[in-house]
């Protein structure tokens, strides 16, 4: 007897679209795109540009014959062992050694902890220790490392062209030192970055003693102290909030990205995530309300989300004032109705308001309200004041003192060079010519000085413009310290020696000051003993920690003025009233390359934006709506986008349609992406592209949106007009790349639907109708992979259930798993980075993302889904995003494995699908039978060859820039042209883990692992702690206990892959009671439909709906 | 059928064997010498910058490996001993021997002494020392009787199946861990090493990998 499992498959009622699609494209089904994701590369992908086969052939039996030549090359070299003349004590070779520093960024610095090998930082991690912190960094800590190794850093300090010696470089600062000694520094200019730091504020102390009458200014491209401004007026007070999400239950999020870009987003996003995860023990889940414009990832974690422009959120602000003034009885009838003025025109659902303002109210105690840094002084004033009625302070939110800012800013500088007050100006790193508000002109006036000096990194926009460039540290070589957002002190301590002799800004102005050079270590040891008490043994201390004991600013009770808030209330505008005519633009920190300090770091360039997924460029992020207004999408219906040309999809390219923005007379070319999830005439531009002077990576990377921005929008401005203008720029966007079509892929239920069926994700997917992969338990339900069957397995006493494949045998000491859980995760995309790092990932430039031939082991699939309304006539207004990280998910049964006619691709003992890289001839089968697509391809010698000239053959130029090989981590193999890879769970970190406990076992059987010893580099990085990952034949070990949640599920485990890591459903906690409130949502609704499922399923397994399955077993 | 083929046609097959024997012999004695692993060369023994001598310091004065190889227990690499190892001893003995001049000016200098490296594995390969010696497996195991060379050459082939030989059988060579930097330890008998190693084995669940993942990452 001879049956087919006939699966499900979708029924096509009508126009009905995928409920979660990655790309405009996708969802529109546009023409191009189904052939596309047949494909296992884009069609680009596995094809020479202008070269077929025959000629490619031809090309290389010339080049083979060449190789003959050379074949003396393959005699093995003469190779030398250097060992230290003088053995130094703590370095034990192949052990890295492990140093805790910081990282500057504004004003919230980063503690980390680099790994060294043989001197060489080649790893940044985070720094546990510090309270609130759990190991995770972001994207920037990261790629840091890549930065310290730039080929394309200033090495050498020049003066008007000439290279001058380290000690012409002393002898040329003490000079100016000595020229302004004599008149109390008259005419002596400072332009510094608003980093706070002990040693720069004992250090400006000593610049005032001697010269008092020199002028300090600091100038942040994305400034973020609008909260301080506006508490310290408030609380009459200099004081800071800084938020405690781990108590907060409902949070409403006045444009904060809290979770990526705002400072102190890591601690922020750890608490978030333990107030957001559910398990047994905490049932309950926090409730996020954001109002938004660009849609963030704080945004795409929200239970609600209102799109709304910039500008308009001042209004929204008075009206949930007015709002929660009703609701909470307080009678206050003058200030309602002065904020309902405030707010009136604004058009928003007063129920949103309501609801949400009840809610909030309902949780008094619990309850948050906080505003991006950028919004206005008004907003945040409102939202403490707001803060107040629900007794958040003390609860939620805690205000911490900080000292009063007294550097003077960028445009009173700019106005004392006007005077002619200035004759010296000393910019020290930032970047002013390139980012200062353009109606500053602040090229002329920095022309205006007569002697400009320059310390930075990159011999850049404002050093083109400086007399003299000195060559700055980067933080891996540097000593200073730097005080955390909470007011912690940390240490910056070199890793390596100054790698081009660069100077600190503390060694810059100690010259200056002093006259003399100084030790970094010595001047900064007697700043901190002297500020902060203590002898050598707490510096030492401080060292070793990274942080200075008990520094952290302790809370302090504020109480709010009332009438310095209602004071703000005469200084805010009406609402905007934004349309096309009008449109609102919306500038924003990249988050790839930040304010475009980053924009020559290769790792972050590659990473794809977390929303919008671009990389290597930006574009004008505008709405569907306003796209089709542009012509930039047809109108409806769409069934075509033709955004894109449908060819196009066959190299994977994106296209973007040029458009001109004008604001204020001046205009700005760029291409135009459709975001959906924006307001309908807002505009959104990421900062920090189009640098002119920049390295080889930056260089030609995007458009300058700086262009655009003035002193009265630097955040936001409106009044703005937009056409299109003709032309297309190709943008290299990996949304579609590896797309996965229209299965249960994600799986995510409401809060409250997830209590009444816990099962809900063993009911979706393909797998609850194939036969069931590990048989039916006692009580007929589908059984799941945990430990106890495992053991069982193991012992031979139970069957694996039925495969066609030959089970591989698991009988090393350990079994690896990991768990992803998709409720906590955010997309934030530090993982990619820190993988990138430790599996030395190279990249593979703009035009070969195009390709779809990244490198990154990870991929961090966004996709849309806009609820069961929505169609293909349209494209969705405010649709949700759902974020899953896709990796290799080491199946047991792994289809890659049955493929691969070299065995390269193998299974171990313990449960790995490991790769052996030198057994791979290429032939990419493996990828091709991977149905997760998490295979990549190395199509040409990155790491050997030069991106931009990777076509020109063997004739090429060969070999690694000395400076890069130093970033390379030694415990991982590069990998050449023509061999395949993907994730190896991190295989160095597990061997060296087992290898440590071998060596401590010595002659004992005490061989396993200790669960929680082993972190792999995604897990490690994530501020969220989503990843978890350890040995699943331990029934006590985490990983162990997470995949027994009910909530855990395999993707495409239909397919009997078996796979070693697993998913846990995300889960949202919308309100009823909100307009926008959805039953039944997303993945679960999706699925039901689309297989045209009664209720049937919840009966369990093996009901009548599915006649098959019992006769499917039957047929084997 | 003369008129098809010439007389000399008679010669066709005879010739026909010779060339194939030359082209063939060519292509192995081609591969042999260009593409054979030379990791697995036993023998290559090349001249290095101090004739410094194992079979002495190991052998006679029985100097253990570890004195000079310090770090072989607790990292992957075993370290070639630093310039101030060498000086510990000889600032008094053979001060000033003419063959210790390079360690001499080496110590003075800060120089590096470039000590050609004799065993190489392939830059794929992660060899772990510390595991080897802190679980049974003898220095002699791989580089043979070094107390006993003048000048170290390699003993053994580094091939894989070298490597998967013991991996899989690791009671074969397994030995008390007081032994290990004992060169001239020798079992009673096969039978003797078989006993013991199987039941090290056992106690110490030794379970050496063998899949690709052990050694290539």
């Amino acid at each position: 007897m001879k049956k087919f499992l006939k699966n499900p498959q979708p029924n096509d009622s009508g126009l009905k679209g995928p409920r979660y699609w990655r790309s405009l494209d996708e969802l529109m089904e546009s023409d191009g795109f189904k052939e596309y994701v047949y494909r296992e590369f884009p069609e680009g992908a596995s094809e020479l540009d202008g070269v077929n086969r025959r000629q490619f052939l031809k090309v290389m039996s010339a080049s083979f014959a060449f190789a003959g030549i050379g074949l003396t090359g393959c005699r093995r070299p003469e190779k030398y062992i250097m060992p230290y003349n003088q053995q130094p004590e703590e370095i034990i070779h192949g052990k890295p050694l492990y140093y805790a520093s910081a990282m500057p960024h504004r004003n919230d610095p980063i503690p980390v902890v680099a790994e060294t090998n043989e001197g060489r930082p080649t790893k940044i991690e985070g720094n546990k220790l510090l309270k609130g912190r759990n190991g995770g960094t972001d994207q920037f800590a990261q790629a840091s490392i890549l930065d310290l190794y730039d080929p394309d850093r200033s090495k050498t300090t020049v003066q008007d062209g000439r290279s001058l010696t380290e000690a012409e470089r002393i002898d040329y600062l003490a000079l100016v030192s000595k020229k302004f000694s004599e008149n109390g520094g008259e005419g002596l200019a400072f332009l510094a970055e608003g980093i706070p730091s002990v040693t720069r504020s004992t250090q400006l102390d000593q610049l005032k003693a001697k010269f008092p009458n020199a002028i300090w200014a600091e100038y942040d491209a994305l400034d973020n102290t609008n909260p301080e401004k506006a508490a310290s007026s408030v609380f009459e007070k200099s004081v800071r909030p800084i938020y405690d999400f781990s108590k907060a239950e409902r949070v409403l999020s006045l444009e904060a990205d809290f979770l990526c870009s705002d400072p102190f987003h890591l601690v922020y996003t750890r608490d978030f995530s333990k107030a957001r995860s559910v398990d047994d023990d905490h049932p309950e889940m926090n409730r996020l309300y954001a109002a938004e414009s660009y849609y963030s990832l704080t945004g795409g974690m929200a239970d609600h989300r209102l799109r709304i422009a910039s500008g308009e959120i001042p209004a929204l602000t008075a009206l949930i004032a007015a709002s929660l003034f009703e609701q909470n009885g307080s009678g206050q009838t003058n200030a309602i109705d002065a904020l309902k003025s405030l707010g009136e025109g604004l058009e928003v659902d007063p129920q949103w308001i309501k609801e949400c303002v009840k809610d909030l109210l309902d949780h008094s105690g619990s309850a948050l309200i906080l505003a991006g840094p950028h919004q206005p002084e008004f907003v945040h004033a409102l939202a403490f004041g707001l803060n107040e009625l629900l007794h958040a302070q003390g609860n939620t939110v805690n205000y911490i003192p900080v000292p009063a800012n007294e550097a003077s800013s960028i445009f009173e500088l700019a106005d004392a060079i006007g005077l002619g007050q200035v004759n010296t100006l000393v910019v020290l790193g930032g970047n002013p010519v390139y980012n200062a508000p353009v109606d500053l002109h602040w090229p002329d006036v920095q022309a205006k000085v007569d002697e400009v000096i320059r310390l930075g990194e990159y011999f850049d926009e404002t050093s083109e413009k400086s007399d003299c460039h000195i060559n700055a540290a980067h933080y891996l070589e540097s000593w200073g310290d730097l005080i955390a957002y909470d007011g912690t002190v940390l240490a910056i301590q070199p890793m390596i020696l100054p790698l081009f002799q660069g100077l600190t800004e503390s060694e810059v102005l100690q010259i200056l000051i002093n006259g003399e050079p100084k030790e970094g270590y010595e001047i900064v040891s007697s700043a901190l003993t002297q500020s902060l008490g203590g002898g050598t043994q707490e510096f030492q201390k401080f060292l070793h920690d990274g942080f200075w004991q008990d520094s952290a600013s302790a809370a302090t009770n504020v109480t709010p003025s009332r009438q310095v808030i209602q004071q703000y209330f005469q200084e805010i505008d009406r609402p905007p009233k934004n349309s096309s005519a009008n449109l609102e633009i919306r500038f924003i920190g990249d988050p790839s390359i930040d304010d475009g300090r980053y924009i020559n770091n290769g790792w972050l360039q590659e990473c794809p934006d977390p929303v919008t997924k671009l990389t290597w460029d930006n574009a004008f992020l505008v709405s569907p709506k306003l796209g089709e207004e542009l012509g930039v999408v047809a109108n409806n219906p769409i069934k075509t986008v033709v955004h894109k040309n449908p060819n196009a999809h066959k190299r994977g390219k994106h296209q973007g349609h040029l458009i001109e923005i004008t604001l204020d007379g001046k205009t700005l070319t760029g291409p135009a992406h459709v975001q959906p999830g924006l307001p309908n005439y807002t505009v959104v531009v990421s900062l920090g592209y189009g640098r002119t002077a920049t390295g080889r990576i930056g260089e030609g990377s995007g458009f300058d949106a700086y262009s655009l921005r003035t002193s009265g929008g630097m955040s936001s401005a409106s009044g703005a007009t937009a056409r299109k203008v003709g032309g297309i720029k190709e943008l290299a966007d990996t949304q579609e790349h590896w797309s996965m079509e229209d299965r249960a892929i994600i799986r995510e239920a409401n809060l409250d639907y997830y209590k009444e069926h816990p099962d809900f994700v063993d009911l979706m997917g393909m797998e609850s109708h194939s036969p069931p992969v590990l048989g039916i338990d006692e009580s007929g339900n589908n059984r799941r992979d945990t430990v106890p069957l495992q053991k069982l397995i193991l012992a031979g006493k139970e069957n694996r259930g039925n495969s066609l494949y030959e089970t591989p045998e698991f009988t090393g000491t350990h079994q690896w798993g990991m768990s992803i859980d998709l409720n906590t995760c955010t997309g934030c995309t530090a993982c990619i980075i820190a993988c990138q790092s430790e599996n030395n990932i190279p990249i593979v430039g703009r035009e070969q993302v195009a390709r779809g031939r990244e490198m990154h082991w990870i991929r961090m699939d966004r996709y849309y889904s806009a609820g069961p309304e929505q169609s293909r006539k349209e494209i969705p207004a405010n649709p949700q995003v759902s974020v899953q990280p896709m990796t290799c998910q080491h199946c047991e049964t792994a289809p890659c494995e049955s493929v691969c006619p070299v065995n390269a691709t193998v299974h171990d003992d313990e449960g790995l699908n490991v790769m052996a890289y030198n057994r791979c001839v290429g032939t990419r089968y493996c990828a091709n039978n991977c149905p997760y697509k998490v295979r990549r391809f190395n199509f040409f010698d990155w790491n050997d060859r030069d991106m931009d000239r990777v076509y020109e053959g063997p004739l090429g130029p060969k070999g690694m820039n000395e400076l890069k090989k130093m970033s390379k981590n030694p415990e991982v193999s590069l990998r050449m042209r023509g061999v395949m890879e993907k994730c190896t769970f991190c295989l160095q970190r597990i061997q060296a883990a087992k290898i440590e406990q071998k060596v401590k076992a010595r002659d004992s059987g005490d061989i396993k692992v200790p669960d929680g010893t082993i972190k792999v580099a995604c897990q490690q990085v994530c501020p969220a702690d989503a990843i978890v990952f350890g040995d699943i034949s331990d029934p006590e070990s985490r990983v162990s206990k997470l995949k027994e949640s009910n909530r855990d599920y395999g993707v495409l485990a239909y397919l009997n892959t078996r796979p070693r890591t697993t998913y846990m459903a995300k889960l949202r906690n919308p309100n009823p009671l909100m307009l926008d409130y959805y039953e039944n949502p997303m993945s679960n609704l999706e699925y039901k439909k689309a297989n045209d499922h009664g209720g049937g399923h919840r009966d369990g397994i093996g009901n009548s709906d599915h006649p098959a399955e019992g006769d499917v077993h039957n047929s084997h | 059928m003369s008129s098809i083929f010439p007389k000399e046609a008679n010669k066709a097959p005879l010739q026909i064997v010779i060339a194939l024997l030359i082209i063939g012999g060519t292509i192995t004695a081609g591969f042999t010498y260009y593409f054979t692993p030379k990791y697995s060369r036993v023998g290559y023994q090349p001249i290095q910058p101090v004739p410094f001598d194992h079979s002495v310091h190991a052998g006679e004065l029985g100097i253990d490996c570890r004195y000079c190889h310090s770090q072989v227990e607790k990292t992957g690499h075993s370290n070639v001993p630093s310039t101030n190892t060498c000086m510990n001893c000889h600032n008094q003995v053979l001060p000033l021997s003419p063959k210790l001049q390079l360690v001499r000016d080496s110590f003075a200098s800060g120089e590096a002494i470039p000590w050609a490296q004799i065993h190489k594995l392939p830059d794929y390969v992660y060899f772990n020392h510390s595991v080897h010696v802190n679980r049974g497996i003898s220095c002699f195991e791989c580089h043979g009787q070094v107390n006993e060379m003048e000048e170290v050459h390699h003993a053994k082939s580094f091939s894989m199946a070298f490597c998967l030989e013991c991996h899989r059988n690791p009671e074969q060579k397994m030995r008390p861990l007081d032994q290990i930097t004992n060169l001239d330890w020798r079992p009673e008998s096969s039978q003797a090493q078989l006993d013991f190693g199987n039941e090290m084995k056992e106690h110490w669940k030794v379970n050496p990998p063998t899949s690709c993942s052990g050694c290539h990452r």
